[in-house]
């Protein structure tokens, strides 16, 4: 076998072996919530009795400001409030939250709180059952 | 070297980190913030509240980065240098002290933001209630440990809680809207 030969068989040898690497085609269950993202879920959102959207969302922004966090950004008609702060004594790590208001049936609001953590998700229950304390305490003030 | 790990042990030791579940709960300064951050007005105008707080964060310098009229939001920025002779006196004794080794990074430039909320706190709105808060990033400057070059841009952030800060921006809130502002 001359040597340019030799280059092309290997060449091919090397092309097939390539393929036989490429990833798995991706699964039809890929976009489908799995348990524990349910579970989240639930413990991220809380339905409220308040009739209008624009009471709930200045209970949101005052909870979240009783709490220190900074205020970011609003958007009433979307009910979304994005706000940070502080692992306060530590000012490297921030804690982040994006909190939905949305009307669900007659004279209730959902609201969903997401936390993170140093861009991370945090997907601890217990922040989130601290926030809704807050936040009912706040409902009730505002509703006076 | 050793006078550098001398000054940079004490700081690394004292790096605490708080659960997030900690942090969603209320303490004992969150109602201390609160009185310090808040003010109220006897007044109906929840439209006038918010354009003369953003003209008083003109006045103060600030650039208005975000507004949503309809829960009474404004988030506004300015930056400045952040040079103080006071850490300049300082960075020169320890160069003295560290026989010419170390070269300490002194403060920069800052950003200092603030974000505010103003709303109705009875269902009639006959009054309303203005929050806000101040907080600030700097970058330090370029410095040397021994050999060791130490670069610009390092990060420092912290909320401002000088009661003094927020005392003048509400008088002159008060001056704006020619109201008297109440404390909680």
């Amino acid at each position: 076998m001359n040597p340019r030969a030799g280059w092309v068989m290997s060449l091919i040898a090397g092309t097939l072996l390539a393929q036989g690497c490429a990833a798995p085609a991706p699964r039809q269950d890929l976009l489908m919530p799995t348990e524990a993202q349910m579970k989240l879920r639930s413990f991220q959102t809380r339905t409220f009795d308040v009739k209008n959207r624009q009471l709930a969302m200045r209970a949101v922004i005052t909870a979240l400001q009783d709490l220190g966090f900074i205020i970011e950004r609003a958007n009433e008609p979307l009910g979304l409030v994005t706000a940070a702060r502080f692992a306060e004594p530590n000012y490297y790590d921030v804690l982040g939250v994006t909190v939905t208001v949305r009307p669900e049936g007659e004279g209730r609001m959902m609201i969903r709180a997401n936390a993170i953590y140093n861009n991370k998700p945090i997907e601890d229950p217990k922040p989130y059952q601290n926030f809704f304390a807050t936040l009912e305490r706040s409902l009730f003030i505002t509703k006076e | 070297m050793p006078t550098c790990l001398l000054l940079c042990g004490p700081l690394a030791g004292c790096v605490t980190h708080t659960e997030p579940s900690e942090l969603f709960q209320l303490t004992a300064e969150s109602q201390q913030h609160r009185a310090m951050q808040t003010r109220l007005f006897e007044t109906r105008d929840d439209v006038e509240l918010l354009s003369a707080s953003a003209a008083v964060l003109q006045d103060l310098g600030f650039q208005v980065e975000e507004s949503v009229r309809e829960v009474g939001f404004l988030r506004a920025t300015k930056e400045r240098s952040a040079r103080e002779y006071g850490q300049d006196i300082g960075r020169f004794f320890v160069f003295l002290l560290s026989l010419g080794k170390l070269y300490m990074p002194v403060d920069l430039h800052q950003k200092i933001e603030t974000s505010l909320i103003a709303r109705p706190i009875n269902p009639e709105a006959t009054r309303h209630e203005v929050r806000i808060v101040f907080y600030r990033v700097i970058w330090k400057g370029d410095g040397q440990a021994d050999r060791q070059y130490i670069p610009p841009g390092q990060q420092k952030m912290e909320m401002l809680r000088d009661p003094g800060l927020y005392q003048q921006f509400f008088a002159k809130l008060s001056k704006a809207v020619f109201l008297e502002a109440f404390t909680l």
